[in-house]
């Protein structure tokens, strides 16, 4: 009695699993699948066989099922967005371990929210653009033009909360300059080489121009981050003009 | 499809045609005939047995028949899947294959023990 009580509750639960399968799987299947989750459970109930083991067991095969024919009926654009919130979602790792380790790094939740938003945009940014071309330099110059953008964007708020210098947010000129290059080139790798020496000629005179009013060795610090961020926007640039040569190849 | 261009089945794929090849049956006919043919060496759950059913319908192979009663079981009508001529077509395909690996693997096997005979 107790394991026809069991059988017909393991039924229930399974009947429940089976609606995580893609709707078309599971009107055509879902009947067959009870009735044979059904028919596996009398068999053992009649052999006087524990079921919990095989419960558990025909529901993790069960749900590996789900997860392959769930993905299998994805759309390419679906997968996509899959890829880059679990992407967003593993770099998240890299500031939710920080703030374990690092001393006086105090995110309330709102914060992590903010962050991987910004993850998350910046992968789809890549993914959107990334498959205009399929020259390798463009996609490793877009990516690098995002995370420089994203950089820039996060080390300035950053910056001007901490300093109490409102001036620091000249900096996201360099980014607005970015928006309008990408714009107008319409995403082409001419254009956006362009767009890129633009923008890591217009990093440097503001780093020069604007005073830091930071002590000797803060400033050494930050002109040498000027420097490496003037270099990657150089760089970005020439991945561009060598996808843009390959293009006219 | 060609008997040429056809690629190996998978195990569940051979053990569910092989199942169907004498008679129509239903999905835990289908489990219970491969868990016998394998001696119990297989044993598929219900998410693979149906997953596996999806695709080989999807590929042709097999299709679902008349939805009815099985007198030995209970009094549930259940959906009943047979062998199509492209299934039958692909099981002779795959043994045929496994026929010939045989026979290669014997030949080289009676040539190493003559070799090794001398």
């Amino acid at each position: 009695m107790d394991t026809d009580d069991a059988g017909g509750r393991y039924r229930s639960w399974y009947e429940r699993l089976l609606r995580l399968y893609p709707r078309s799987f599971r009107e055509h299947f879902g009947e067959g699948m009870a009735q044979t989750f059904h028919d596996l459970c009398r068999e053992r109930s009649n052999a006087n066989r524990r079921l919990l083991g095989f419960a558990l067991w025909t529901f993790v095969e069960t749900l590996v099922g789900i997860i392959r024919e769930n993905t299998t009926q994805m759309s390419q654009w679906s997968k996509t967005i899959l890829g880059v919130a679990l992407g967003a979602l593993a770099a998240l790792m890299a500031p939710l371990v920080a703030s374990r380790l690092v001393e006086g790094w105090h995110w309330n939740a709102g914060s992590f929210v903010f962050v991987y938003v910004l993850f998350f945009a910046v992968g789809m940014a890549f993914a959107l653009i990334a498959r205009t071309m399929k020259v390798w330099s463009y996609k490793v110059g877009v990516g690098l033009s995002l995370l420089m953008g994203f950089g820039l964007a996060w080390s300035t708020m950053v910056h001007v909360a901490d300093s109490g210098h409102p001036e620091g947010f000249v900096y996201y000129a360099v980014i607005v300059e970015g928006i309008v290059g990408a714009s107008l080139a319409r995403l082409r790798a001419r254009g956006l080489a362009y767009t890129l020496f633009a923008m890591a000629a217009t990093y440097a005179l503001i780093a020069v121009i604007l005073p830091s009013g930071a002590p000797p060795d803060l400033a050494r610090d930050m002109a040498i981050g000027h420097g490496v961020a003037v270099v990657l926007l150089t760089t970005s640039g020439l991945l561009f003009r060598h996808a843009s040569l390959a293009e006219v190849k | 499809m060609t008997k040429k261009d056809r690629a190996p089945l998978t195990p569940a794929v051979l053990h569910i045609l092989l199942a169907l090849s004498t008679r129509e049956r239903h999905g835990y006919g289908i489990m219970k005939q491969v868990e016998a043919d394998s001696r119990g060496k297989v044993k598929m759950g219900p998410g693979t047995l149906y997953g596996s059913i999806g695709r080989m319908m999807g590929a042709g192979l097999i299709r679902e028949s008349a939805k009815r009663v099985d007198q030995e079981m209970d009094d549930e009508r259940r959906i009943y899947y047979k062998l199509t001529g492209e299934g039958q077509a692909a099981l002779a395909a795959e043994l045929q294959r496994y026929r010939d690996v045989m026979a290669v693997s014997e030949a080289r096997l009676a040539k190493g023990s003559l070799a090794h005979g001398h």
